[in-house]
């Protein structure tokens, strides 16, 4: 059995995390349509465009040919897949490769600004991007500081906690209207009607909440992030076990799977925080998958 | 040094774009925190809760909807509906309110059509609300239809802009039927907020004349649809096909848009309990199949090999059109198909046949949200599945049925084709009342066959899934719209379709917004009014003339089958006395005529070239 050091396992799954995400979204920018377009398709964008001596031919392009928008709309998906292999790449000392996974973060917010803006500004919407706008810098941090620096587990906890308050706002349904794809593929899954998935959504939006104070909570925050772990997975692959069927194409793995793997940070944040949580019996190594210990604290950290 | 300039570009873009949806909130009064459109539903007192009333009358059965605010708990659930006979009002029905949406249904059977009556709505000892039930307009030469689409409340698109010139044009036409083809609502979550809006901007004019709404993709909370019978969807876009909301609210949908409508003969219910709504309305002689396009058709997502950023675009212009007409892919369903087939065979009682639906039988749009948007096809237009499309245009021109839609957000008028250019039916697509997403007609080739002085845009066009379309008229927007006017330069306004049942010519008007209809001054969009005759909706180019038949009766039905498959090919009311019917050439036809239905064999080897011949009928 392969024994790994159990930061080294910590790392491994930062690393596994971050690439899922950016591999994800790498798919949706070369395969699929980036959701930029709201960002773009503005007056005032136009406007400034002009300003910077972008004509508007030049800008949105002729009708025959892409504009600048549909370049650099496409150009982005490159950056996306050179952050994916910086997920893997990335070593202590690597400067520009961390400087290079911090701007793949902002890429992140832009994208995550973005689906923002197209939902109507619900603020859930932004927020539950979380986990993918802070993997890389944790991952960074993790390099940089060590898995169980402070700010590393403190960034995990920003992190998990904007994911499931977001879903969890979404799923109450209160302020913000569930979305009707959460209800779909409750439905679906479940094969019950859309008023009983409504109500277990709003349990689960309650738990999703409770997560969120669990955290802060020592006596329970490894019940908390592990049922995180657990809810996360599933309903990141909710899509493909909802949407994939034997009679499409591909059997719709191109429309759905990228959709469980971008993310990936929803459910391995929280595990993530589990095993660095958990009680270490054997302080330096571990035995994968089974034997996954945990050091006693070590200095720089917190929480544990 | 290009490229620093563009990357500053899109760091600035980036913060004007939030910068600028944060000016709009601003500007507009009725925006709050969030930019989006104030969408509330009102307190109301108790004399006031009912916002609105649809009705429609068929075969003497007179189809009300009371539309309702909240009704407080301790309050009676029931309302009822008033006649006035004799300076009395006399109840002639009551029913119970469904509080999941708040409608009032109402059916009254024996209604008698020939007389206009006023009418009143009552909850409680308070609220009323009065309209009149217009009389059957059977001796009206020329039946009006006004025809809306796409109603925006966003203030960016103008949808914050008064109706008040829509309603007042409508009075100054009197229409004799409102037409909403769909998109009366954009709120994907609170329909009956929406719907309670829309009440309020055309309740004025609904109320006194029979009102199709026939609801399309927004309308049931989403932004495409491809109803799939009822299937639940979970891809963004929808384009795996089924309905994104649950079925209850779809229902809500419905209930609140179409329960006014004349009963469906199609009783079924399809996936999540989704009632079946598609019927036809006879009023004035004019006979309006309104269809449900949306409800059957199949999602493109997996059923089609990708061919652009989205499962429903098509980007690639040589791909090869045949890939995407997939077997199965279904449009209007065999049931639906079969209902237009007895329909179009179905001559009582009217003159003209006109088509009702969302959207059109093809892709009419190049450019799609934005000026460089183009698109070299889209699934969300009637234009695909291809065999789908044909077999409805087949069986529309069986009965010369004019067809009337929306949804596209451009106004255009299309001579369709199915075997030959223009040997289907007629299309008219209304602009948007407030126009949400742009689109533009704009070949890259100049049309062949096209009217002289005609724009180049105009004339006979393959659209994107290789459909036969000629082109008449496309009300295409600014390129950079905006600016002063952002209802005209984004070519919102409203149709009016003119069906003269003695000429039988169908005149097509397309209006922007406020403008006076009844000013000489004032001016159609480019390409109206165009004015073509019922029979123009199945001639075509390469068919030939039978033999004058000269009746006995004014104004038969006739018949025409073709003496090998004894398939129809089509039943019309001919025009007075004589009818020289068109038909294929080197071919045999059975004709059949008759008073209303085509019972009397006239010929059974008729041939293009034939003689004229004089018919007697029983």
């Amino acid at each position: 059995m392969t024994r790994v050091k159990p930061d080294q396992f910590l790392l491994l799954l930062l690393r596994l995390g971050g690439f899922c995400c950016f591999a994800g979204w790498t798919w949706v920018h070369f395969y699929w349509e980036a959701p930029y377009g709201i960002l773009l398709w503005q007056d005032a964008t136009f406007k400034l465009a002009e300003r910077f001596g972008i004509g508007w031919g030049e800008f949105v392009g002729s009708g025959n040919n892409d504009g600048l928008v549909q370049v650099w709309l496409t150009r982005v998906g490159w950056l996306y897949l050179i952050c994916s292999i910086l997920t893997l790449t990335v070593r202590k000392k690597s400067w520009i490769q961390m400087a290079g996974l911090i701007g793949g973060s902002c890429l992140f917010v832009v994208l995550s600004y973005a689906k923002y803006l197209s939902a109507q500004s619900q603020l859930p919407m932004f927020i539950e991007h979380g986990g993918q706008m802070l993997i890389p810098v944790i991952l960074v941090f993790a390099l940089a500081k060590g898995v169980r620096h402070r700010a590393t587990i403190i960034t995990a906890m920003v992190a998990v906690v904007m994911i499931f308050a977001g879903h969890g706002a979404y799923a109450l349904g209160y302020h913000w209207p569930t979305p009707a794809n959460f209800l779909g593929m409750t439905s679906i899954i479940l094969h019950i009607e859309s008023e009983t998935a409504r109500i277990i959504l709003r349990i689960a939006g309650v738990l999703d909440l409770l997560v969120c104070i669990g955290l802060f909570i020592r006596p329970i925050r490894q019940a908390s992030v592990l049922y995180a772990a657990v809810w996360g997975f599933l309903t990141a692959i909710a899509r493909p076990v909802a949407g994939m069927s034997l009679g499409l194409n591909y059997w719709g793995a191109d429309q759905y799977l990228h959709e469980a793997v971008l993310r990936a940070p929803h459910f391995i944040l929280p595990l993530y925080l589990f095993f660095l949580w958990r009680k270490s019996e054997a302080p330096d190594t571990l035995e994968l998958p089974t034997a996954i210990q945990d050091k006693k604290a070590a200095p720089q950290t917190c929480g544990s | 040094m290009k490229l620093a300039r563009i990357v500053t570009f899109c760091c600035a873009a980036l913060l004007i774009a939030g910068g600028a949806l944060a000016q709009e909130k601003e500007k507009k009064p009725k925006k709050k925190g969030k930019g989006r459109a104030v969408l509330e539903i009102p307190e109301v007192e108790k004399k006031d809760i009912i916002c609105f009333a649809l009705y429609t009358i068929s075969d003497n059965v007179l189809k009300l909807t009371a539309q309702l605010y909240p009704i407080a708990g301790g309050d009676t659930k029931i309302v009822r509906l008033e006649i006035e006979k004799g300076g009395k009002w006399v109840e002639v029905a009551k029913t119970e309110v469904i509080e999941l949406g708040w409608t009032a249904p109402f059916r009254v059977e024996k209604w008698d059509d020939t007389k206009t009556q006023k009418y009143r709505v009552l909850h409680g000892a308070e609220a009323t609300y009065e309209g009149s039930i217009r009389k059957n307009p059977i001796d009206k030469d020329e039946i009006v239809v006004a025809g809306f689409t796409g109603n925006s409340i966003h203030p960016a698109h103008g949808g914050d802009i008064s109706r008040q010139d829509l309603i007042d044009n409508v009075k100054k036409v009197d229409a004799d039927v409102l037409f909403f083809s769909g998109d009366q609502v954009y709120d994907h979550h609170r329909h009956f907020a929406a719907w309670l809006k829309f009440g309020r901007d055309f309740g004025e004019i609904i109320k006194d004349r029979p009102t199709i709404c026939l609801p399309d993709d927004h309308d049931a909370g989403q932004p495409n649809l491809w109803g799939e019978s009822g299937k639940i969807s979970t891809l963004g876009g929808a384009a795996d096909g089924g309905y994104s909301q649950p079925g209850s609210y779809v229902q809500e949908v419905e209930r609140a848009q179409t329960s006014h409508l004349p009963d469906s003969p199609d009783t079924r219910t399809i996936g999540q309990g989704i009632g079946i709504w598609y019927t036809n309305l006879n009023w004035g002689n004019i006979d309006f199949a309104i269809l449900e396009d949306r409800k059957f058709k199949t999602g493109p997502a997996g059923r089609v090999p990708k061919q652009g950023p989205r499962p429903d675009h098509i980007r690639n212009p040589d791909y090869d059109p045949a890939s995407v007409d997939v077997e199965g892919a279904i449009l209007l369903g065999s049931h639906q198909l079969k209902f237009i087939d007895q329909w179009a065979e179905d001559w009582r009682h009217a003159d003209m046949k006109v088509a009702l639906s969302a959207t059109i039988f093809c892709g009419g749009a190049h450019i799609h949200g934005s000026a460089n948007g183009r698109l070299h096809a889209d699934m969300d237009s009637n234009g695909w599945p291809q065999t789908g499309r044909n077999n409805a245009l087949r069986s529309l021109r069986r009965g010369y049925a004019f067809h009337f839609a929306g949804d596209q957000h451009l106004a255009t008028i299309f001579h369709q084709g199915v075997d030959e250019y223009r040997d289907a039916i007629w299309s008219f697509c209304v602009p948007s009342i407030a126009n949400l997403y742009l689109r533009w007609w704009e070949p890259l080739e100049a049309g062949p066959n096209r009217e002289e002085g005609a724009p180049e845009y105009t004339g006979d066009h393959l659209d994107g899934f290789a459909n036969k379309v000629t082109n008449y008229a496309a009300a295409n927007p600014e390129k950079k719209p905006a600016g002063g006017d952002v209802l005209n330069t984004r070519s919102a306004g409203f149709g009016i379709v003119r069906f003269n049942t003695k000429t039988r010519e169908i005149r097509m008007e397309c209006w922007p917004r406020n403008v006076d209809v009844t000013d000489p001054e004032a001016k159609q969009y480019p390409g109206w009014p165009r004015t073509i005759s019922q029979f123009d909706n199945y001639n075509p180019p390469s068919w030939g003339k039978l033999g004058e038949l000269t009746f006995d009766i004014e104004n038969p039905v006739v018949q025409l089958i073709d003496a090998d498959s004894n398939e129809i090919l089509y039943t019309v009311r001919a025009n007075g006395k004589t009818f020289t019917p068109g038909a294929p050439k080197g071919k045999a036809f059975i004709v059949k005529a008759g008073k209303d239905v085509p019972d009397t064999v006239v010929s059974e080897e008729a041939k293009v070239g034939g003689d004229a011949q004089s018919v007697k009928l029983p």
